[in-house]
């Protein structure tokens, strides 16, 4: 028994110095991607971050997250548009009303951003790295069918882990026309003509699904997008900043700006009279 | 058997990270593991034309205790030797100071690495991406810090980017981050960014137009820095003592030291 | 709200799944299949987690799949019921179990036997003549127990579906978007055109 413990427990000071792999690992410049993270030394360490992080179950939990709000695609005959708002909030904290919401994975490929914002980012870089791996390996480019499910087979193996993402591919390639999927961090993979996600999705869809038909032209399609992500500004208070559009066709995307929702507020406002619960006194 | 010792010194202390409960019987336990606090204190970033500055107050503090009134949250980040006098990166962390000390000797190591490596610096650009990643890392054991990254870009512009705790980031204009974020940031939209700045008598109401928008010049930049620090001691108490301030331009990383109020 | 329904006849085997898939207080798609063929003569209907539910009936697939292929023969729908059963066991035992309930319909491409077997995420197994999951079972189970025979055909199958899922939508709170209907026969898996425009009005 003594030769079995002493065979695998070390001292105390021998730990102390050891360069173990994990330790080795920072002086290495390139970052690996290998899918290695730090977890906290416990048995649930699930619940350990929810208790730490997770700002709708615990409200003062010290480590606040950004997340991000309202975001859309749909597609229709002249090919897919996609837009979001620039919001990020950490418990009641705007963070940020700047955030690119929008993903550029490759030059045909658009992820978009609801969630936790660092899941979003990091997992769809991770994703465009995939991607590229695809197209060197395969000399063709990947499909949206086949990106999206290389995206939710992977946070489906992180689940009940705490990510948190809710995300839309949208991209064009030869094989299948314009694609649109929805990707979210229980596993959900779902093709579609139309998604809303984030806490602003409701009033989206409120305003898209009105006027929404596959025949729009292209300039109807980007108002509609626009204004659909401006109904749900207004109404949704973890919402807003700037609205980022683009308009995915078939040699690739184009971006349609990043403009602020206030100016675009009154002109609509005022041009359509729309927004009529806005008024310039008190009642 | 060592395992069974009395000797501490043999069996190491009790709290060991190294000697997990494996168990969900430990679960009671477990909920003690909080290894966070607070250490307070506010960082400050700005960037300008052809500079870069971030700035930070130094008390640092636990609950109501002040600890020390000289504890910088401003680095400079891989310069070829320990004093740094070459460096061209500055990173600055608040929040838990031990894992932001942690934080900048690992982007420390990662950028010195890199410069032996490739033979020549790390571009801001590269370092903010993979500061991303370092942060994202521990996505399941987070760093318990708010980092900004500063420095310039190719062209010799002023380049500065936000964190949060697990990595997501944003090139931006300016930032300020900690306890008195929320009283900085405004001041700053205001002061830096214009916002809700219009032009007099351009319009009434919506129609008014926007102050146009002009790249501050540095001393004024400096300026605005020791405004919002000032009044941020002034209203809260976790923020004080000292300013540090590294004002990075092309011909190397300058630092300033002011006093702040100490009560 | 998800439902499964399914219902043996003489020769045959009606598998029907809602067409909704519902994320919170939201309808995301309203066309979604929820089934997988296995084989030529097999068909799986699944409900349950987000995620599981596909991840576990994809695994399955390409098991059943996989199989053919090595041996140039399918397995019978009760090979394959006595398989998942199994699968779904092993996972409950696991550290992360799949939290999902199936239908399997079939007919035995020997015997020509029609078969139903339902299986919940605790690894029960019951070949049925009749079967739901979900809400569906409290309204549907019922009309099945006092309108079903096992020697039915095709048609009067139909006619009973039909007095399901009208039941469905007439009480059901939630609007599970109509039904995707397939049945299996001795010729293999097709979808069936069922109409579900028809709007039903609660008395």
């Amino acid at each position: 028994m003594d030769t079995l413990v002493a065979q695998y427990s070390r001292p105390m000071f021998e730990k102390e110095n050891n360069y173990d792999e994990d330790q080795m690992d920072l002086y290495n410049p390139a970052p690996s991607m290998s899918l290695k993270f730090a977890m906290p030394p416990i048995a649930q360490p699930s619940a350990w971050l929810r208790a730490a992080t997770d700002d709708h179950a615990n409200p003062d939990c010290p480590i606040k997250i950004a997340h991000g709000t309202t975001t859309l695609a749909f597609r229709f005959q002249g090919g897919i548009i996609v837009a979001t708002d620039s919001r990020a909030t950490a418990g009641n904290w705007i963070a940020s009303q700047t955030v690119k919401k929008v993903i550029e994975i490759n030059s045909c490929l658009l992820g978009t951003m609801a969630g936790g914002a660092a899941d979003c980012q990091y997992w769809l870089a991770y994703l465009g790295m995939q991607c590229r791996l695809y197209e060197l390996r395969h000399h063709r480019r990947i499909s949206v069918a086949a990106a999206s499910k290389i995206l939710a087979n992977l946070v489906y193996s992180y689940k009940g882990r705490g990510l948190s993402m809710g995300t839309m591919c949208a991209g064009v390639t030869p094989s299948e026309g314009p694609a649109l999927y929805y990707i979210d961090s229980d596993g959900t993979r779902l093709a579609g003509n139309m998604f809303c996600v984030g806490s602003g999705q409701t009033f989206a869809y409120g305003v898209l699904d009105a006027e929404y038909s596959y025949d729009l032209s292209e300039e109807e399609a980007l108002a509609l997008g626009s204004r659909s992500i401006l109904a749900a500004t207004h109404r949704d208070a973890y919402s807003g900043g700037f609205i980022n559009l683009y308009h995915v066709k078939e040699d690739g995307w184009v971006k349609h700006g990043f403009n602020d929702t206030n100016p675009i507020f009154w002109k609509t406002k005022l041009e359509k009279g729309e927004f009529s619960n806005v008024t310039s006194e008190m009642v | 058997m060592a395992m069974f010792s009395q000797n501490p010194l043999m069996n190491g202390p009790n709290y060991s990270f190294s000697q997990t409960p494996s168990t969900a019987a430990a679960g009671n336990k477990e909920h003690s593991f909080y290894p966070y606090t607070d250490n307070g204190g506010s960082t400050l970033a700005i960037s300008g034309n052809d500079f870069t500055i971030i700035a930070g107050d130094t008390r640092s503090t636990s609950g109501y205790n002040i600890n020390t009134r000289y504890s910088p949250k401003v680095f400079k980040i891989g310069g070829t030797t320990s004093s740094q006098d070459d460096a061209t990166l500055v990173l600055s962390v608040v929040g838990f100071a031990a894992d932001g000390a942690a934080l900048k000797e690992r982007l420390d190591a990662i950028v010195k690495m890199y410069r032996y490596q490739h033979g020549k610096p790390m571009s801001v650009k590269a370092c903010a991406q993979r500061l991303s990643t370092i942060l994202y890392g521990k996505r399941f054991f987070p760093y318990y810090v708010t980092a900004i990254l500063g420095g310039l870009d190719e062209e010799g512009k002023g380049a500065v980017y936000s964190y949060d705790p697990v990595g997501s980031y944003e090139r931006e204009q300016c930032r300020a981050a900690g306890a008195a974020a929320s009283l900085i940031m405004p001041f700053l939209d205001n002061q830096v960014n214009y916002k809700n700045q219009y032009i007099p008598g351009s319009g009434e109401g919506h129609a008014l137009q926007e102050r146009e928008k002009i790249p501050l010049p540095r001393n004024e930049v400096e300026d605005l820095v020791k405004d919002a620090f000032d009044s941020a001691v002034e209203r809260h108490i976790e923020v004080g003592d000292g300013l540090q301030m590294l004002i990075i331009t092309k011909s190397g990383i300058e630092e300033k030291y002011l006093p702040l109020k100490k009560d | 709200m998800e439902v499964l329904l399914g219902i043996t006849g003489k020769d045959f085997t009606l598998i029907a799944a809602s067409k909704a898939a519902m994320r919170g207080a939201t309808v995301l798609k309203a066309a979604d299949d929820k089934t997988r063929s296995l084989n030529k003569h097999t068909l799986m209907a699944f409900s349950g987690e987000a995620g599981d539910t596909i991840q576990f009936a994809e695994y399955i697939q390409a098991n059943a799949q996989l199989y053919s292929m090595r041996n140039g023969i399918d397995l019978s729908p009760s090979a394959v019921a006595n398989f998942v059963r199994g699968e779904l066991a092993s996972s409950l035992r696991s550290r992360k179990p799949y939290n999902v309930n199936l239908l399997l319909g079939g007919v035995d491409p020997i015997t020509l036997k029609p078969s139903l077997y339902w299986l919940d995420y605790l690894a029960s197994l019951a070949p049925l003549p009749y079967a739901a999951h979900g809400y569906a079972q409290y309204y549907c189970l019922s009309i099945l127990d006092k309108h079903h025979h096992p020697d039915i055909d095709y048609e009067q199958g139909l006619k009973i579906l039909r007095m399901c899922t009208d039941e469905l939508k007439r009480r059901l709170p939630i609007d599970f978007k109509g039904m995707l209907v397939k049945v299996i026969t001795k010729d293999g898996i097709k979808e069936v055109e069922y109409n579900d425009d028809a709007r039903v009005a609660c008395p």
